[in-house]
């Protein structure tokens, strides 16, 4: 970061301070949710939020300045996030009502909110649009560290002094465990990680899909690996089917055949998929994927069947109870625990009967056509 | 590595050098008379003997040998879909010892090796606890540490076998298994950070990397000997083993060993995430499949001679060696067979015996240049044994995939080649 950059930022930070008077009191939210229509061409907020032109801004307060998540930010923003700006009522005010002056060089495209009370009542509007705020005295305890010692060079492992223990020693947070390491994490950001999905439906968000849009969201997103009825291209897992077979010679172990429960699926896609862009669905888009594939399993038989956080515990999936504990130690091999034989354990020359060379699976230059049995998964 | 790749000796298979090293030798043997007066080896001075090799700086981070080229991991394509998501193996066959070198550590990815800078990691514990809490990478090398050596093995090593024998090495039939020392700070220093409430009973483990991996683990095996470990054999982990935080669960399933650890949950029941359902759950022949089978069993496999170790030197002295280990303990004792299960021997263990490590032992026999039929047999430290094929056969039929930790047998023909067979 340049020496008058840095300089422009501080100056503007201290300005930005002065504003703190005039809107304490009294915001009005709704007023507030009218005034972000002005925002909402370039920056999405609330579930399932995207980068648009601008950064989307789930977890603002509290999120140090050009850290949203795969946002191509200018270098003056990511700058003043190195130097420990960190997003709250005071410097989001700052920023609002002077875009340009508050950061020299940053590329949002907007003249600022002139009047104070604007300001007051979009933020807490977005406060609440956003996922919540941290404790304030977090906020403060990150901001005084930068602005205090702001010629430092930051602590390698620690660029962001909000995110480091740093953080931790100088807030009023009540020290925790015994090494009173690490700090408090953050409502916004447990949101934003903690997404895991329980059988007994803990962790679903709230909303829906329907089948069929499921099935054109499949198409877009799944078909090339896992074909357009779930039946699996190559060696990608195939999803639908094999019901039935988990007995057979070669068990077709699907969503339907095999998986005990649906919260898996959802868990799983939002996740993990498509593969290669994870993330990249809504919960919404996963809710209807999820549908579908209830539909391509015949779990569910209406084509336009829609899922939702409010029917998902209805739907169970067949093999359910088709598992349990784990019991190795009880088989015979394991529970004698005898004294091995050492001597004469077989009757007469041992012969043998199979041979790894007639298969010829093993990689080398000779067989790259060959195919064996048996997958890691 | 600079000029030392011009000596390297090509991309022949190691097998292709054995064998042309032995017609060598036979040539010479043959010709003997040339070099009656000794071997030109010794009696010819040699050009390393005499010009300058590479200075100090040649390579700044040191390389094996050029001539141990073949000495690497591979992988068998047609297993899987996609390198991407899928798996390579350890050449336990070239590798002596208990330590396994970090860059030979066999490979499993979900979604590729994510890369992390250790600036911008963070390491979450929320869930039943009392403060939920975000570490940094240097806030976790504030906390005592400790150094630890343990096997890891992915719980599908040896799964291709279930039906007969199928992979000709050992590198391909029980390459998915390593062991390193880690050193990281224990899991349950860090839960105690937080404070695990009074109704936990679970963990979830979950990664950075593109497949966010997790696995849900009971919170008494997170609060005795699991670790977040940040270096292996010393130095910083590889970022294929989880760079720059990876969790140890100790004798379980490498599936749970989360690379890229990124969050840690508290709960009171188990997830069910597709790791621990669809998959890492072992069919049985009835229709019926265990779940969370999460400790690997005792196990044993000869890694030289073996298909892709063979023996070269005809008959006389002849090393017999192997890796022994138990998600239980110690291994107290292995026995080797050289005529396919009739008789046994108690080999040698040698180097340390480590809970929940590799162990190494040695039979050193005098080899008539007969056909061999080499097994191994482990015992560990709670006297579970390890398992013939058709002993877990009947058990479990062919179709668990997983834990498959059978006795495993070698032919080692007169001419010295070996090959993966099985015996009646």
């Amino acid at each position: 970061m340049s020496k008058s950059r840095k300089v422009a930022f501080g100056l503007a930070f201290a300005a930005g301070l002065v504003l703190l008077p005039q809107w304490a009191s009294a915001a009005d939210a709704a007023h507030g949710e009218k005034i972000f229509a002005r925002c909402k061409a370039c920056h999405a907020v609330g579930e399932g939020a995207k980068n648009r032109a601008g950064p989307q801004l789930n977890g603002i307060f509290g999120r140090a300045a050009g850290s949203a998540e795969d946002y191509r930010y200018s270098d003056a923003m990511k700058d003043a996030g190195a130097q420990g700006l960190v997003w709250n009522d005071d410097t989001l005010a700052a920023y609002l009502a002077a875009p340009k002056n508050f950061i020299k060089g940053n590329k949002m495209a907007f003249g600022g909110l002139k009047k104070p009370a604007d300001v007051a009542d979009l933020l807490d509007w977005l406060k609440t649009a956003s996922g919540g705020a941290p404790a304030a005295e977090e906020e403060m305890a990150g901001l005084s560290k930068t602005t205090g010692q702001g010629s430092k060079e930051p602590v390698p492992g620690n660029a962001a002094p909000h995110a480091g223990s740093d953080m931790a020693e100088a807030s009023s947070e009540p020290p925790h465990g015994t090494y009173n390491l690490g700090r408090r994490a953050t409502d916004a950001e447990v949101a934003a990680w903690d997404i895991d999905v329980r059988p007994d439906g803990t962790g679903l968000p709230v909303g829906q899909g329907n089948a069929i849009d499921g099935e054109a969201l499949f198409t877009e997103h799944c078909a090339a690996c896992h074909g357009d009825f779930g039946e699996g291209t190559g060696r990608w897992p195939v999803l639908a089917g094999g019901q039935g077979t988990l007995t057979n010679d070669r068990p077709v172990k699907t969503i339907g055949s095999y998986w005990p429960y649906l919260s898996t699926v959802y868990d799983y896609v939002r996740r993990a998929m498509p593969f290669g862009n994870a993330r990249a669905l809504n919960n919404d888009d996963v809710y209807a994927i999820t549908a579908y594939l209830l539909y391509l399993n015949d779990v569910v038989t209406e084509d336009d069947f829609t899922l939702s956080n409010e029917n998902f515990g209805d739907i169970h999936l067949p093999n359910e109870d088709g598992f349990k504990p784990d019991d190795r130690l009880e088989e015979p091999e394991y529970a004698g625990k005898a004294e091995p034989c050492m001597s004469e354990c077989k009757r007469g020359p041992v012969k043998v009967d199979m041979r790894a060379a007639v298969l010829d699976v093993t990689p080398d230059a000779d067989n790259g056509e060959e195919v064996g049995s048996g997958s890691v998964d | 590595m600079g000029k030392t790749d011009d000596r390297r000796p090509g991309g022949a298979t190691r097998r292709a050098f054995m064998t042309s090293a032995l017609a060598g030798g036979a040539a010479l043997a043959a010709t003997g008379r040339s070099w009656a007066e000794g071997d030109p080896l010794i009696t010819e001075i040699q050009d390393w003997n005499r010009y300058l090799g590479d200075g100090v700086d040649a390579a700044p981070y040191g390389m094996p040998s050029a001539f141990e080229a073949d000495v690497i991991r591979r992988d068998v394509p047609w297993l899987t879909a996609d390198p991407v998501s899928s798996v390579n193996f350890t050449p336990l066959h070239a590798l002596d010892g208990i330590i396994t070198p970090n860059g030979l550590c066999f490979e499993r990815h979900h979604a590729g090796t994510a890369l992390i800078d250790p600036a911008d990691y963070r390491l979450m514990i929320n869930g039943l606890v009392d403060t939920p809490l975000v570490f940094t990478m240097s806030d976790l090398k504030r906390f005592p540490r400790e150094n630890r050596v343990y096997f890891l093995e992915c719980a599908a090593n040896s799964g291709m076998e279930w039906r007969g024998s199928q992979l000709n090495g050992c590198q391909f039939t029980h390459g998915m298994v390593h062991c390193v020392m880690y050193t990281g700070v224990p899991l349950r220093t860090l839960l105690q950070e937080a404070g695990v409430r009074t109704s936990g009973k679970w963990l979830l483990a979950e990664g950075a990397d593109a497949s966010a991996m997790t696995r849900s683990i009971p919170l008494e095996k997170a609060l005795d000997d699991c670790l977040v470990a940040f270096a292996m054999n010393g130095e910083a982990l590889r970022p294929e083993q989880g760079y720059p935080v990876r969790l140890c669960v100790p004798g379980w399933e490498g599936n749970m060993w989360v690379k890229w650890l990124r969050r840690l949950e508290v709960g009171d029941k188990p997830w069910a995430q597709r790791e621990e359902t669809s998959k890492y759950t072992d069919l049985l022949e009835n229709g019926i499949a265990r779940r969370h089978t999460f400790l690997m069993d005792v196990k044993s496999v000869i890694t030289s001679p073996s298909p892709q170790a063979p023996v070269t030197h005809g008959k006389g002295p002849l090393v017999i060696t192997g890796l022994a280990w138990s998600g239980s303990g110690t291994i107290s004792r292995v026995d080797v067979s050289i005529d396919g299960g009739r008789n046994w021997k108690t080999a040698r263990l040698d180097g340390p015996s480590l809970p929940k490590a590799l162990h190494r032992f040695y039979l050193d026999i005098e080899w008539d240049g007969s056909e061999l039929l080499l097994q191994s047999r482990a015992m560990d430290e709670k006297g579970y044994i390890q398992p013939t094929k058709d002993e877990l056969r009947a058990a479990r039929g062919v179709n668990s995939i997983y834990h498959n930790n059978s006795i495993q047998t070698w032919q080692v023909r007169q001419d010295g080649e070996v090959e993966n067979v099985e015996v009646s």
